[in-house]
């Protein structure tokens, strides 16, 4: 791990020329076709794209889980070479261990890493009483709701103390309620820590609302269509001051997606042809 | 052995594929780390372990020239014989007498105490009385195979009755079907699948029963040459008797398997 | 229990009814559960007394538990009853101890990760077809009449049903919560305590179970043949000494003893099943 005094100015995450086949080089699939994108420090940027555009694929070479079959994956200068405690992933079925409670849980990765008991204690308390999941401390996950399970998954994320977090569509198993209440919650939580975010999603509102930038892919061959920056329209129109039922009923807002939309539906319209 | 049944039931899915270039490979190493060790890194003793080229000699003896009463072939032959007419009698009765338990809760409750009772003496057990009873020839063999594979027939036929799935069984009868017609047409083919895996358990205790009988006293079959093997300290001969015993149980299992298929050919997968 | 006639429900046409009615109520059982103890138990006796049958061939129920009481009090083939299940149990003990400490792990490591699996399941499918008792010959030869041999074979019956269920356990987890503890940095080791293990456990459990049974009956085996004390060896000596009675005494205490571990390891399962789901 890179401590930030340490960390170099250049991008957090780096994708060059990636490309990744199935099967053999002629008759093979492409998922992803040199893509190159980069995401600076502290950056929150979304990824969308119709299902097999290889977005998912992407954000696992990020997290070491997956490897391209050419080109390179560079966390912080670095090549990537397998999972480590910098990059933590939030998946979408959440994949709590049902056997522990929601506390072990949260600190399975500082229990990884051999911190102590007091410490484990300390960072658990705090982001049990960050996420509100007072109370149900010795729960375990079964115990509770969707909404709930998430929040003590990316509590889990945040525990570890990452560089970088990748988030596969975090929110796509939750009810629409929860889903606004999780999207708020989550730009609240990185105004106040402060994160590198990959954020994979189908919902395009919720990539407008939370992203600094988006990224839009294609597919056949997987590759990016065109990255929109949202932040300069956000602070410009001063999103971050509004509820999030407000936010998305400005006409900066609904421009925004509608932008993102027909750029989705041309990208499908010219695999299709 | 209740808990057989759920051991039969992992069991269907099996191991993966022996068969692929990992598995040659893995099995090649194996091989040629057993060349090595008893060749010449000589780390296993000729009279600990024997060295592939003691396996091939004793393979050739026992083939060409006997050893321990008889060639290879009588001597699996007999074997064979045995669990084959052992198996056949067991799953005959013990397939009926699981069917009728399920069937009637009178007869059920009659038997199954009684069944539950001497279920948990091994088959292994019985061997000494057997002895007693019949003397070191074949009457004494066939009766142990018997009871090895009668216990988990019973029980899983039993249990395969019992699971039969209710709305089957009420659409059936909503048809129209005679209660024979029910048994034969809706309750067997229903139970088959829990009482094929009854049946390949048995098959697995017939062998390892068999051979444990005729180890402690027999006077032909595969498990008279493993003793006989052991008693004149022969490592290539012991070896061998053991991969044949395997090759016979993984053959009857595989011939097992190949009748399940055709038994049920609606659940091919 | 569930039998094929109290499940039926009320709406089921007349065939399930009719079933239905067949069940009998618990004082019917109990008196069909008794008579059918009745038969095994009279037609014993009767056969034994009706001198049909020598009694050195078929001693009758009460000559049996005579004998057993016999044997607890006075030593046969050099100890009493006890003190030779108590030797079995021990060598049971160990040999069921080993294969559970290296078969879980081994079964685990197989389900979790494809390259463990790839090397290790085509000598284990090979092995697993020998017949724990053929291991006999080599377990004398190996370890000639000490303690080793016994073992052996105890855990080449316990050791295929450790490996197999850890291994379908372990390929039960979902691979995201796999993916999960290793993206949050958890060593091999550390997998295996607290993701592999608590994750495959219910099927460990139930592995551990048929080991346990196989184990026991392997043991049986091994003694009837390589050791100089334990049940086994008590009912060979029985056996060469003619003496039906005390072989149907070393069967009922295999029977019980048996039949105990498996109420426990029963008690066990449904324990943990329990507090799993709390």
């Amino acid at each position: 791990m890179i401590s930030p005094s340490t960390a170099t100015s250049g991008p957090d995450i780096a994708f060059r020329k990636v490309s990744k086949v199935y099967g053999n080089a002629e008759g093979g699939f492409v998922a992803l076709d040199k893509v190159d994108l980069t995401v600076s420090r502290h950056e929150f940027v979304a990824i969308v794209g119709p299902s097999g555009c290889g977005k998912t694929t992407l954000m696992r070479m990020a997290a070491g889980l997956d490897f391209p079959t050419s080109g390179d994956v560079l966390v912080r200068d670095r090549q990537v070479e397998g999972p480590g405690p910098d990059r933590a992933v939030v998946f979408q079925q959440f994949a709590l261990m049902p056997w522990k409670t929601v506390r072990d849980n949260i600190g399975f990765g500082l229990k990884c890493r051999g911190a102590a008991p007091s410490e484990i204690k300390q960072v658990t308390d705090r982001y049990i009483t960050m996420m509100r999941l007072q109370g149900h401390e010795s729960a375990f996950p079964h115990q509770l709701s969707g909404g709930m399970q998430q929040r003590v998954a990316i509590a889990r994320s945040y525990a570890v103390d990452p560089d970088v977090l990748l988030m596969d569509e975090p929110f796509g198993a939750l009810d629409a309620q929860t889903r606004l209440v999780m999207q708020e919650e989550l730009v609240q939580l990185s105004r106040v820590n402060p994160r590198t975010v990959v954020f994979i999603t189908h919902s395009v509102e919720e990539a407008v609302f939370l992203a600094d930038r988006i990224v839009v892919m294609g597919r056949n061959p997987g590759r990016i269509v065109e990255i929109i920056d949202v932040k300069s329209l956000r602070l410009s129109e001063r999103w971050d001051e509004l509820p999030i039922e407000e936010v998305m009923d400005l006409e900066s807002f609904t421009h925004m997606r509608t932008r993102v939309w027909k750029l989705l539906k041309d990208t499908k319209r010219s695999t299709a042809a | 052995m209740a808990q057989a049944v759920r051991a039969g039931r992992r069991g269907r899915a099996g191991m993966p594929q022996v068969v692929s270039r990992g598995g040659l490979l893995s099995f090649l190493v194996v091989l040629g780390l057993w060349a090595l060790a008893t060749g010449p890194l000589d780390l296993v003793g000729p009279a600990r372990f024997p060295s592939p080229a003691d396996f091939w000699q004793s393979g050739v003896q026992i083939v060409t020239r006997g050893y321990a009463g008889g060639t290879l072939l009588t001597q699996v032959w007999h074997s064979l014989r045995l669990v084959l007419f052992g198996f056949v009698v067991a799953s005959a009765t013990g397939v009926g007498l699981g069917l009728l338990m399920g069937l009637s809760p009178r007869a059920e409750k009659l038997i199954n105490p009684t069944f539950l009772l001497l279920r948990p003496i091994p088959p292994l057990a019985w061997i000494p009385l057997a002895i007693l009873w019949f003397g070191l020839g074949d009457a004494a063999k066939i009766f142990v195979i018997w009871y090895a594979a009668f216990v988990p027939s019973v029980i899983n036929t039993l249990t395969g009755v019992r699971g039969v799935d209710r709305t089957i069984l009420s659409a059936a009868e909503v048809h129209g079907a005679s209660r024979s017609q029910l048994v034969r047409d809706v309750v067997i083919p229903a139970a088959l699948p829990m009482i094929f895996t009854g049946l390949r358990l048995s098959l697995q205790a017939c062998w390892t029963t068999l051979v444990a009988a005729e180890l402690v006293g027999a006077f032909f079959g595969i498990g008279r040459v493993l003793m006989t093997a052991s008693q004149d300290v022969n490592p290539g001969m012991i070896l061998f008797a053991m991969v044949c015993v395997a090759i016979l149980g993984a053959g009857t299992t595989w011939l097992l398997g190949t009748l399940e298929r055709r038994a049920m050919p609606w659940r091919q997968a | 229990m569930t039998t094929l006639s109290n499940a039926a429900n009320a709406t089921a046409p007349k065939a399930a009814r009719r079933m239905r009615r067949r069940l009998p109520g618990i004082g019917e059982s109990l008196v069909l559960s008794l008579a059918g103890f009745a038969i095994l138990f009279g037609g014993w006796w009767l056969l034994a007394r009706s001198g049909l049958v020598p009694e050195q061939v078929l001693p009758g129920p009460d000559a049996v538990l005579a004998e057993i009481l016999h044997l607890m009090r006075t030593p046969f083939a050099g100890s009493t009853l006890q003190m030779h299940l108590l030797s079995s149990i021990g060598r049971y003990l160990m040999g069921l101890a080993l294969a559970v400490a290296v078969g879980l792990p081994l079964g685990l490591l197989m389900g979790w990760s494809r390259r463990v699996e790839r090397a290790i399941s085509p000598v284990f499918e090979a092995l697993r077809f020998i017949a724990p008792i053929a291991w006999l010959p080599f377990a004398t030869l190996w370890f000639g009449t000490g303690i080793g041999g016994p073992i052996l074979i105890i855990f080449s019956g316990a050791f295929p049903p450790c490996v197999i269920n850890a291994y379908y356990g372990a390929k039960l987890i979902p691979t995201p919560i796999l993916e999960a503890s290793r993206t949050l940095g958890a060593s091999s080791l550390r997998m295996l305590t607290d993701v592999l293990a608590p994750g495959a456990l219910p099927s460990i459990i139930a592995g551990v179970r048929i080991a346990a049974g196989i184990g026991w009956q392997s043991l049986v085996g091994a003694e009837l043949i390589v050791v100089s004390s334990g049940v086994g060896y008590l009912m060979m000596q029985g056996q060469t000494n003619l003496s039906t009675a005390v072989v149907m005494a070393g069967m009922a205490a295999i029977g019980v003893t048996g039949f105990a571990i498996d109420v426990l390891l029963r008690l066990i399962e449904s324990r943990i099943q329990k507090g799993a789901l709390a």
